[in-house]
């Protein structure tokens, strides 16, 4: 299971934050800055996109400048994951017209209505791109 | 939903601050902007979408958002979607969990959830997914259920509610009665649509943890799509990701396989196999692009992963064996740390670790990997691989390894080194010298357990005692010398300084000096140890006293107060005119009980740690067959094994013998079969049948006894006792289990169970004795309980060339040796008795050395039998003589008992067949 979702910039700053798992305000803060310090961190050409994190796994893929993290339990499937990462990048990228990262700011509201309609409950939902972006054409209709 | 420009550009404002303090004004502002707003009844349901957009915005830029909750649930109470949207994001986000507001948005959520209109339904079950609320799961999961089932309700809708339940059950089990609808969600997971399957199957992966028997069916609906994914390549263009057929539903089915013994019905079983071999079959094309590789080998290495788990094919093992080979050395990086974790798996369940052992070099090497999450694995599979016969080898590494390691990793390392060196010792010299190194070493990275534990194994260990004393009079004189080390080093003198004290250079002064040197440059609970030693020294050795006192003298002023309050207290006693009191207290200290050591389980809470159960974990076969055997499936209610199917087609019995001979020969017939098996009916009568289900863990065991009623009247007065025949077995009615019932009506069946202990080895096996009163008679039964010491034997692998080694040793020292010839004359005309006679051997609990005789149809094997009290050792050798239908077979045992009771074991199978 997804325990929650990060996506941060270079320099840390959190762009998108779900949590499926419930972790008090402080809890979330240092989540978010040791996920950063882990991630960051890492040599990107030279070494794995998992990384140990407490008890859990982080599996992350870093596009451009962002860094998008799922931190998962240990007997999950790793790959699995690493490639909804992908697919959520595509969907937001058909979504928004190539994604940059002022579009996850602006439309914060409107990011989580896409990973709720790809994620739920910290397990994968749908994994069809055009079921996915055909609901929220729908959804963008409805006033 | 059209862009909010008010909230655009508020962002836009906020995005422009220079400072925290700027950014702080401008937020402080808005919030008194909005305040002032919320105030205002005339406020529009745009206007308030916006100012609710905005405190949510705030909230997860990390202010503290207090206020708005009235005006989320408005919104969520409005007819229009977008607003309802924002509505349901803002509860979800700002409003915490144990607010009153919650109650009103469960009102909400449940008239949302009865709407026609589906977009609203899908926005509560987000919500409900996203709180999760304890709530929410007593007031509406009924209503969830219904969007599942009902075939009024939308795809979305069913996927959604099938993820609810889910997020519900893991949180609130209690509070969903999940009892009552599990298996009416299983047929959900043939739906043609493909989101539904894949939320119902994450759903059904939960339940068949909680409800094993009762879910098994939905094993079949996952072949049967797994088949028409993989085989038949029947799924939409729509799910193809990257030329792959919906990787995550195949892989969830995978998984849910897992859970799930492998199918009993062959057909499905073959279609099972068939599946793997073509995923494994398609992975072996070359990919196009990276995704296309990482769905691809995710699909692979879920596979491998399920046919490691269902174990029922060797040429799919070392075939997946082989491939792991070769992706521990791939050049991706993610394929590495896959290969390595995929191999750690199954070197959990592989019977002969030779497949995984051909790659210890490799695995060696990617400790040193450039990837410290690799390095991690390298090290997991490590430990899982290690056997007697490399346990030195990779000790050794992992030592050398340790002074370079990564912080991160030593604490893990220290922890698997103890458990690894406790476990393979085969010399004491050995364990002692290692786990001094490791406290040297390590010491600054590692928990007291470890050392805490170093002293429990010597306490328990007299064989090792003395030398421990050499080492540890060694440590306190070298230059430099670990905490860790000082305190298990003060502790041994303390205990058993005595053994050493005649040696050169050990003599009680020695001894002491090399303490007292070492003090003042440990930690005040290093002290504190050795204070204790000194207190000892004075009881150990009544020459010295005088200068022990005047150490606890000088401590009696010391500032801290545990060193100043031992210290006054040994003076004290030390000084005390009646001279018994000393002894007494410092008596030497008993064993400590072989409970389960702290380094194990502090080992296994860290990988506990997950929603869905773990299938396996880290550590070899021993560990992961023992979890399978104590962990019931259901941890809620524990179900008992059930009585085995009764007795299978008795030997037919020639009339002529009379009817209590047979009695006590099929009696026997079924006490020999339990020897070898762990289930089975004892004895089977004209009133009662007896059947048993055992568990053996060396030196513990548990014995569940089934007594059924085959009369046709009931049975009163029933009382089943076990009684031990041997002062070094310990037998016991097993605690908190329900009291025998007052009457047993016929085909009625009640249980007990009886623990048992294995203090040391033991020659008579226990008795069970039953009485019963039937019709006003009263019946004895007294049946010898198939519970022999080899039962506490456990398989231990050694490499070739160190089995002949052994068996000379054991044959030269004065040690038990039993020989006896059997004739078995079905060897000359049976083609499978060789095969079956290998058997025999492994089923009493060795584990076979192949290639180790040179004689090709000789038979040899090594078990180590624990006890509470000591290990023994146990070879076993059988040579076959086809052509004469005889066998000689000889048994070698540190212990002579026990060499005696294994022969007799064999025999009496050998001689039942």
């Amino acid at each position: 299971m997804i325990r929650f979702i990060l996506v941060q910039n270079r320099q840390g700053k959190t762009r998108l934050e779900k949590w499926y798992q419930t972790y008090t305000e402080q809890e979330r803060l240092k989540l978010k800055a040791e996920v950063h310090r882990t991630v960051a961190s890492r040599d990107q050409k030279h070494q794995s996109n998992f990384v140990e994190f407490h008890n859990h796994r982080v599996v992350y893929r870093r596009y451009a400048g962002l860094f998008f993290c799922f931190c998962i339990d240990t007997n999950d499937n790793e790959l699995a994951y690493l490639e909804a990462i992908h697919l959520f990048v595509e969907v937001l990228d058909s979504y928004h017209g190539n994604v940059c990262e002022l579009d996850l700011v602006f439309n914060f509201y409107r990011v989580y209505q896409v990973l709720d309609e790809m994620i739920l409950a910290g397990e994968i939902q749908e994994t069809s791109r055009s079921v996915i972006l055909g609901r929220l054409d729908q959804l963008d209709k409805l006033e | 939903m059209a862009a909010m420009k008010g909230l655009t550009v508020f962002i836009a404002d906020m995005r422009k601050c220079r400072s925290r303090e700027e950014e702080e004004r401008r937020v402080n502002k808005e919030l008194a902007n909005i305040r002032t707003k919320f105030k205002d009844n005339s406020l529009n349901g745009y206007n308030r979408k916006k100012y609710v957009c905005k405190l949510v915005y705030m909230s997860l830029l990390g202010y503290d958002v207090n206020f708005g909750h009235r005006e989320a649930v408005e919104l969520i109470n409005s007819s229009k979607y977008s607003e309802k949207q924002v509505g349901y994001l803002a509860v979800t986000l700002v409003v915490p969990e144990e607010s009153d507001f919650l109650r009103m948005v469960v009102g909400a959520m449940r008239r949302d959830i009865h709407d026609t209109n589906e977009f609203n339904v899908c926005l509560a079950l987000n919500a409900i997914a996203n709180l999760g609320a304890r709530e929410i799961a007593s007031a509406l999961t009924p209503d969830i259920f219904m969007q599942l089932v009902s075939s009024a309700s939308s795809v979305f809708a069913k996927k959604k509610a099938a993820l609810c339940l889910l997020r519900l059950l893991r949180r609130h089990p209690d509070a969903v009665n999940s009892h009552e609808w599990a298996t009416r969600v299983i047929p959900y997971m043939g739906h043609r649509d493909i989101g539904v399957t894949m939320s119902v199957t994450s759903l059904v992966t939960a339940l068949a943890q909680q409800y094993p028997d009762e879910m098994r069916k939905a094993g079949a609906f996952a072949v049967r799509r797994l088949k028409s994914l993989v085989i038949d390549n029947s799924y939409s263009m729509d799910y193809m990701y990257y030329n792959v057929p919906v990787p995550w539903l195949q892989i969830k089915f995978l998984r849910l396989l897992q859970y799930f013994p492998a199918p009993e019905n062959p057909e499905l079983r073959m279609q099972l196999l068939d599946i793997l071999r073509h995923i494994i079959d398609v992975s072996q094309e070359p990919q196009r692009d990276l995704q296309q590789m990482n769905a691809q080998y995710s699909i692979l290495f879920e596979a491998i992963n399920l046919g490691i788990e269902l174990d029922i094919d060797q040429g799919l093992m070392q075939e997946c064996a082989v491939l792991l080979g070769k992706f521990i050395t791939s050049r991706e990086t993610n394929v590495r740390y896959l290969g390595l974790e995929t191999m750690a798996h199954l070197a959990a369940y592989i019977e002969n670790l030779d497949a995984v052992k051909t790659y210890q070099g490799v695995i060696i090497q990617s400790l040193r990997d450039r990837d410290v999450s690799v390095r991690r694995r390298a090290l997991d599979l490590l430990y899982s691989m290690c056997d007697v016969s490399n346990a030195k080898m990779i000790v050794s590494e992992l030592l050398r390894h340790m002074a370079v390691a990564d912080f991160a990793l030593r604490e893990e390392m220290a922890l698997k080194v103890a458990i690894l060196t406790e476990k393979y010792a085969t010399e004491y010299s050995w364990y002692v010298d290692v786990m001094m190194r490791l406290l040297s070493l390590a010491g600054d990275h590692m928990g007291d357990e470890v050392w805490h534990r170093v002293v429990q194994v010597i306490l328990g260990n007299e064989e090792l005692q003395t030398y421990a004393c050499k080492i540890s009079l060694q440590t306190l004189k070298a230059p430099v010398c670990h905490e860790s080390a000082f305190k298990v080093s003060a502790y041994v003198l303390g205990e058993f300084g005595h053994l050493i004290a005649n040696a050169e250079d050990c003599a009680p002064i020695d001894q002491l000096k090399a303490l007292q040197a070492k003090m003042p440059a440990t930690s005040v609970s290093g002290r504190n140890v050795a204070l204790t030693t000194i207190a000892k020294f004075i009881n150990l050795f009544p020459e010295i006293k005088s200068l022990c006192l005047r150490i606890l003298d000088r401590y009696r002023n010391a500032l801290d107060a545990e060193l100043q309050q031992r210290a006054c207290e040994y003076y004290a006693l030390g000084t005390l005119e009646n001279e018994d009191l000393l002894p007494t207290v410092f008596e030497e200290m008993p064993p400590f009980p072989d409970r389960q050591s702290a380094l194990m389980s502090r080992l296994l809470k860290k990988e506990a740690d997950t929603e869905d159960q773990r299938t396996w974990v880290f550590g070899g076969r021993e560990i992961n067959r023992e979890r399978k055997m104590h962990t019931p499936s259901t941890p809620t209610t524990p179900r008992p094994p059930e009585l085995p199917e009764p007795a299978s087609p008795q030997a037919p019995a020639s009339p002529q013998q009379p009817a209590e001979d047979l009695a006590v020969r099929k009696s026997k017939r079924h006490y020999t079969r339990l020897l070898w098996e762990n289930d089975g009916i004892l004895f089977d009568g004209d009133e009662i049948q007896v059947g048993l289900v055992s568990q053996f863990k060396a030196p513990a065991g548990r014995v569940g006894v089934f007594l059924g009623n085959k009369a046709t009247a009931p049975l009163s007065d029933i009382s089943v006792q076990a009684i031990a025949q041997d002062m070094n077995l310990a037998i016991a009615q097993a605690a908190n289990q329900d009291p025998l019932p007052s009457a047993l009506m016929p085909l009625g069946q009640v249980r007990l169970f009886f623990d048992i202990a294995c203090k040391n080895a033991f020659a008579q096996p226990p008795l069970l004795r039953i009485t019963y009163n039937i019709a006003g008679s009263s019946s004895t039964v007294e049946l010898q309980m198939p519970v022999t010491v080899t039962h506490f034997m456990d398989p231990v692998t050694i490499s070739v060339g160190d089995f002949f080694a052994r068996w000379k040793q054991l044959g030269e020292g004065d040690v038990g040796e039993a020989q006896s010839v059997i004739s078995m004359p079905f060897l000359k005309t049976d083609q499978a008795g060789m095969q079956w006679l290998r058997s025999v051997v492994g089923g009493v609990g060795f584990a076979l050395i192949n290639g180790a005789d040179p004689e090709p149809d000789n038979i040899v094997g090594v078990g180590i039998v624990s006890s509470e009290s000591a290990r023994f050792g146990c070879l076993v050798r059988a040579e076959p003589k086809k052509e004469h239908g005889m066998t000689r077979f000889t048994v070698r045992s540190t212990n002579a008992d026990i060499a005696k009771v294994a022969l007799a074991n064999i025999a009496m199978i050998v001689e039942s067949k």
